[in-house]
Order: C-alpha cells, then sequence, then structure tokens
C-alpha cells in the first residue's frame, strides 16, 4: 500500500478558497474545476499527439464533466446504457463513442446502436453471437489480456481473451460476417510506468500482423485502454515523460492504423477536490479521533474499492501526533485515515482531499442514507502554481 | 459549421451538411433533428438516421403507396401505420375512391411534421377521406374489427420504436387484418447493408402469407443502392399484373407521378441475384 501525501497548513489565500466554497455550498462537497480538467486532456493529447482520447466515462460519470470533455472534442468509452443517456442531452455524435463493455445484453447493444455507438469491444467467441444480429452495422474490438502486477488495479483477470485465442476469434467472426477492426487491451489502472503498455502494444501489433496475413479485412484499430496515472504523492507527475515510451512504440506501427485510448483517471482525478467538515471529535486512549461529514462510503469509496490513498490537506497548522480520520457511517470500516500526523483539529475544520475526481463519487453507497457530497463546478484553473496543483 | 453524420454502420458513414437547424429534440432515448440542405431541401433524421428529405421521398411514398393500390385494382380501404410525415397518406388520398387510416404511435410527430415538414403531408391529415387514430400500431391491428384491402407499414428502423413492427406477431396480425387477397408491403431497409433484415422478414412473412416477395426501389439517401419493400398477399396474381392492366388503372386514376409508372411497377420486382441466392439458401 503506498504511503500517503499529508499537507499540514494553507496559505490564506487557499484557506480562504475552500472556506469561501464550504461556506456557499455546505459541506461535503466534491469540487470540479473545468480548467483543470481541460488542462489535463489537453497534456494527454499532447503526450500521446497520433491517439484519439475516448474519456473513460465510469471514472466520474457527471454530466459537467462530459460536456466539458465534449467541448474540447474529445470522444467517449461507454461501458453501459446508463451512461449512454449521460451523452444523449450533449449533441455528442455516437460516431464519437465507443462501446467497451466485453459482456452486453442485446438491450445494452441496441441502446448502443440507437445512440449512433457502432464499436463494440468483446474477449471471447460467444459475445460474438449477440453481435451476430447487427452484423452489417457494427465493428469489433478483441480484449486482450495482459496481466499487470504493477499496477494498482489488475484489469486483465476478469477480461480480455488470450493472444493464443485471437485467431480463432477472427476467424469465427468471419465465418458470421462480423468485421473485428482490431484489438484493445487494458493494463490497468494506476499504472507506474509504461512498460507494460508498450509491452502490449508490441504483442498486439505483432498479433495483428499475424492475422492481417489470413483475415479477409485486416485489422487496424489498436486500443491501448487507459492506465495513465494520477498524481497521488503530488510528486508533479510528468505524463510527457510517461508517455514517452508509448509514444516511441506506436510509432513503428504502420502509419495506417487507428490509435485510441480509454483514459479515466488521468484526466478526472487531480479535477476534483473534496472538502469535508470535521462534525466531531474524541480521544480514544490518547488517540484523537476526527469524524468528518464523508467517508468511505461516500467520496471516499475508491479508498476501499480503487485501493486509493488520496492526498490529504488540513488548513490549521501546528504540532502533530499520530490522530484518526473517520467517516460519518456507524461502520467500524468507515476510517479515512488511522494514523495520520495531524494538528488538533476543532469541530469545524475543514480537511480537503486532493486528486479526487476519479473512481470517488462513482462508486459511493446509499449507505445510512447520508447525504452525497454536492457535486460543484468552477472554473479555477490557476491554482496549478500552489503546493496542491501537482 | 454543423454537419450530420449518420450513425448506422461503423465502417461507412454519409454525411450531410446542416444549413439550418429547424427543430432538434432530444428526449429520453430519442434524438430527432429537421434540417435544411442545400441539395436536399429539410431533412428528418431519427436516431443518427436519415428518415426522410424532400428532396428524393417522392421515390420512397410513390412506391410503397401506389405499388400495391395499383396492383389490387380494387382497393377501398387502406390503412398505414406509421408515416407521421404524411407523405404516405397523400400518396393514398391520390386515389380518389380510398379511405384511409392511419395509425401513428405520437400525436407529436404528426404536429412537428406538420409544423417543419408541411410539404410531405400538403394537407393531407385534413382530408375528409382521411381517418388519423394515435396508438400503438400493432395494438390496432390486436384490436380492430375493420378489414383493408391494402395495409402499408412505413416505420422506423428495426432498432427502435419500430421494432414490433417487423415482428412474427405483427405479420400475423396484418395478415388477418387484411380483406381476402389483401396485401400488405412494409419497409423493409437497404439489403446491401442490411442482408438479416430481408431474410428475417422473409422468414417471418412466409409463415402466413400464401404469396410473399420483395420489391425495390433506389432512394438516394438511403445510402446503399436499392432498398427492399416485403410485399404479402394470399392471392399470388397481384404480382402479376399484366402491363396493359396496369397502364388503364394508371391513367383512370388520373394523376402524375414523378417516379412510379407501370413499367417501373412491373420490373420492380426482379431482384439482384446475390438477394435471390440469399433467399434460395433461406429456403432449405
Ligand atoms: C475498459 C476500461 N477502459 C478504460 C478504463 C479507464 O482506466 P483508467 O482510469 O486507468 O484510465 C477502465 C477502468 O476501469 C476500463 O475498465
Amino acid at each position: 500500500m503506498p504511503g500517503r501525501k499529508v499537507i499540514i497548513g494553507a496559505s490564506d489565500r487557499e484557506s480562504a478558497f475552500y472556506e469561501d466554497l464550504a461556506t456557499r455550498y455546505g459541506t461535503p462537497l466534491l469540487v470540479l474545476d473545468r480548467q483543470r480538467l481541460i488542462a489535463q486532456y489537453r497534456r494527454l493529447q499532447r503526450a500521446l499527439p497520433d491517439v484519439d482520447l475516448y474519456y473513460a466515462i465510469k471514472a466520474l460519470p457527471y454530466v459537467a464533466v462530459l460536456q466539458t470533455l465534449n467541448e474540447v472534442g474529445a470522444g467517449f468509452d461507454v461501458a453501459s446504457s446508463g451512461e449512454l443517456d449521460l451523452l444523449v442531452d450533449l449533441k455528442v455524435s455516437g460516431r464519437r463513442t465507443i462501446h467497451t463493455h466485453p459482456v452486453k445484453r442485446d438491450s445494452d447493444i441496441r441502446d448502443a446502436l440507437r445512440f449512433g455507438s457502432t464499436t463494440f469491444v468483446i474477449d471471447n467467441a460467444s459475445e460474438l453471437n449477440k453481435l451476430q444480429p447487427y452484423r452489417g452495422r457494427v465493428g469489433v474490438l478483441l480484449r486482450v489480456s495482459f496481466r499487470s502486477e504493477s499496477a494498482v488495479v489488475d484489469l486483465s483477470r476478469k477480461f480480455g481473451c488470450l493472444e493464443e485465442e485471437i485467431p480463432d476469434i477472427v476467424r469465427e467472426a468471419e465465418r458470421l460476417g462480423i468485421h473485428i477492426r482490431g484489438l484493445s487491451f487494458h493494463v490497468g489502472s494506476q499504472c507506474g510506468d509504461a512498460g507494460r503498455h508498450v509491452e502490449a502494444i508490441q504483442r498486439c501489433a505483432q498479433r495483428m500482423q499475424e492475422v492481417n496475413a489470413f483475415a479477409r479485412a485486416p485489422l487496424a484499430t489498436l486500443d491501448i485502454g487507459g492506465g495513465f496515472p494520477a498524481d497521488y504523492a503530488l510528486e508533479g507527475l510528468d505524463i510527457e515523460a510517461f508517455c514517452q515510451p508509448i509514444r516511441k512504440t506506436l510509432a513503428e506501427l504502420p502509419a495506417d492504423w487507428h490509435i485510441l485510448a480509454e483514459p479515466g483517471r488521468y484526466l478526472v482525478a487531480p479535477a476534483v477536490t473534496s472538502i469535508t467538515r470535521v462534525i466531531g471529535k474524541s480521544l480514544r486512549g490518547d488517540i484523537p479521533w476526527y469524524y468528518l461529514d464523508d467517508g468511505v462510503y461516500g467520496s471516499y469509496s475508491g479508498q476501499i474499492f480503487d485501493h486509493a490513498r488520496y492526498p490529504l490537506q488540513v488548513l490549521r497548522d501546528g504540532p502533530t501526533k499520530p490522530s484518526v480520520l473517520a467517516g460519518p457511517t456507524c461502520d467500524s470500516i468507515d476510517i479515512i485515515a488511522e494514523d495520520i500526523a495531524l494538528p488538533e483539529l476543532e469541530t469545524g475544520d475543514l480537511v480537503i482531499g486532493h486528486q479526487m475526481g476519479a473512481y470517488t463519487a462513482a462508486t459511493r453507497t446509499r449507505f445510512n442514507l447520508l447525504p452525497d457530497a454536492r457535486f460543484v463546478v468552477i472554473d479555477h484553473g490557476n491554482q496549478e502554481s500552489d503546493a496542491v496543483g501537482g | 459549421m454543423r454537419y450530420f453524420k449518420e450513425t448506422l454502420y461503423d465502417s461507412v458513414c454519409q454525411e450531410f451538411r446542416i444549413d439550418k437547424v429547424y427543430f432538434e429534440s432530444r428526449t429520453e432515448h430519442q434524438h430527432l433533428i429537421i434540417f435544411h440542405n442545400a441539395f436536399l431541401g429539410r431533412v428528418m433524421a431519427l436516431d443518427g438516421v436519415v428518415q426522410t428529405t424532400e428532396a428524393d421521398e417522392f421515390i420512397y411514398h410513390e412506391m410503397m403507396a401506389h405499388v400495391p393500390i395499383f396492383a389490387h385494382g380494387q382497393a377501398r380501404k387502406v390503412l398505414i401505420i406509421g408515416g407521421g410525415d404524411g407523405a404516405m397518406l397523400r400518396e393514398v388520398l391520390r386515389h380518389a375512391q380510398i379511405q384511409a387510416t392511419q395509425v401513428e404511435i405520437d400525436q407529436a410527430v404528426i404536429d412537428m411534421s406538420k409544423e417543419h415538414l408541411p410539404n410531405h403531408s400538403q394537407g393531407a391529415f385534413d382530408d375528409p377521406r382521411a381517418n388519423i387514430v394515435i396508438d400503438d400500431g400493432i395494438e390496432f391491428l390486436r384490436n380492430t374489427s375493420e378489414k383493408f384491402d391494402v395495409i402499408i407499414c412505413d416505420s422506423t428502423d428495426p432498432i427502435g420504436p419500430g421494432e414490433v413492427l417487423f415482428s412474427q406477431d405483427f405479420y400475423t396480425l396484418a395478415h388477418d387484418c387484411l380483406t381476402p387477397g389483401g396485401i400488405l408491403v412494409t419497409q423493409n431497409g437497404v439489403p446491401f447493408f442490411q442482408l438479416d433484415e430481408v431474410t428475417t422478414t422473409h422468414q417471418r412473412m412466409k409463415k402466413v402469407f400464401a404469396d410473399h416477395a420483395f420489391y425495390s426501389a433506389a432512394v438516394p439517401t438511403y445510402h446503399g443502392g436499392i432498398m427492399t419493400f416485403a410485399w404479402g398477399s394470399d392471392n399470388p396474381a397481384l404480382r402479376q399484373i399484366d402491363r396493359q392492366t396496369l397502364e388503364r388503372r394508371f391513367s383512370d386514376a388520373g394523376f402524375r407521378t414523378r417516379y412510379y409508372n407501370p413499367a417501373i411497377h412491373q420490373a420492380c420486382f426482379a431482384l439482384p441475384q446475390y438477394l435471390l441466392d440469399e433467399l434460395a439458401e433461406q429456403k432449405e
């Protein structure tokens, strides 16, 4: 488990900024900074100039996020009909979407086709049968499994066919009259480096060339998935450097191949900040416990489902001692941080969670029927130079 | 500058320049847009698929209305299912002897079409020989005791709201609402891209009609070459009406057409070999 970055204290300007939001909108809050989101998108675009980016809606399924990314020309990776519904109001053409859930019901396929989303990901031959009735309309990406020990979240255990299965699945698709456009993979989320991407790209390219020796229609699309990391350590992640090996590998592929990616985390993580308030405190033994109005059943759910440790900040400065930050539900696992060095906090103090856009609100529960963190959208952006900018 | 890109197929798409938007609505699962295109006039698209344009709608509507009606020769009562833009009703009512019933699922489609596609209906909705019913087409067939000489199914694509109008139940119910020797015709897609639509309809219709076939016409904005219309009747002779008879019926009707004529009528039942082969395979 990686350690957690904790920031003690804040500049007057920062404190005023958070206090102002908390006073204006109440707590708990999740604050989306649209400018930050746009900046992330542009950075990734610059780092991967020949790759079409499809935002993985699952990371943070909010209309404001989709609208912002739509305005800068992003595509969308859709995994369910519910996610599609979010796009319906936004005048996004179905041609700018791909449907990436490897296991689909007929109704999912029909909903996607009605929306105009015609590219589907599959990872086994039985899924081909479901697409057969729509074979004239669809294009298919075959998801291949590459296990990743280095990623925090391994996404190749549950989904993806084995490399060896590719030729047979392509032949079966041809027999059914379905066009396999190419391959996709997802090496896992929050990757430490791009080594797995590079290896997967190379292996896919080799497999595609092999298949293209016999296939009636060539495989010419490669979807390199997500996995681009968030800067949870606030060390100033350099996405340009992270992507450099990927760029180099992609440059070796045939120029007429179409390369896609499905970034989720990298785009949204730093664009959202959580603001919670201390609503109670107690001393257990000599350890202070602070109870917040948001916790692991709410915005901090990613600590459970996504294994994330978000950087935390308290605005107050002073001598620290080991403390506990707990969430508001009655469950004892609802603890955000234990053994965290904090100055003494008072009821009413704000606790800030940074890098909280990805897989946070997306996975929260209704437990205890506590109110959801309110989602607030701002256009701030110029905070980049602050300590919390990351 | 905005463009409308059709979203029917993954690998191929036609694009239209939008010169002016007249109407656009996105509701729950449906996206409807009516816009102007310099070449095509007003264009209506639903869920990313072109439904009709002012420039080429005459081909579709004349072929769906006049082929069965002139083939039948005695049609008095015609049922239109769908066709909310009113152009099918317009063509059907050009036959002076006909009383038409139109069943459209959504009054809003009619209202919107009257306002934004007025050249389609040209006042047909106000014709005293037209009876407009707002109902689900398949429910109407299930509940009505009326019989019709010709039923025309002017539906949307089978993925979406028009789905039931391609079901076995629909063909069976439509058959049972025809007078003896009556004819059902349905919109059946562009077979070059959607061969499965033809074979599926074929499987279903041949179960309920003594005579079943397809005829075709090329409608330019239904991209992909010819589109097919499915034909079902218990009277095989209606597909073989001789040229003289058709010429006489057409001249007696006393109106002019822009696509339909008796020579086209006779020719349109000829299908390309790839379709015949596919249908022959289905028989085995
Ligand atoms: C299929 C697929 N694509 C993309 C993503 C987004 O990955 P990331 O957030 O690591 O960019 C995920 C995450 O689970 C995924 O399952």
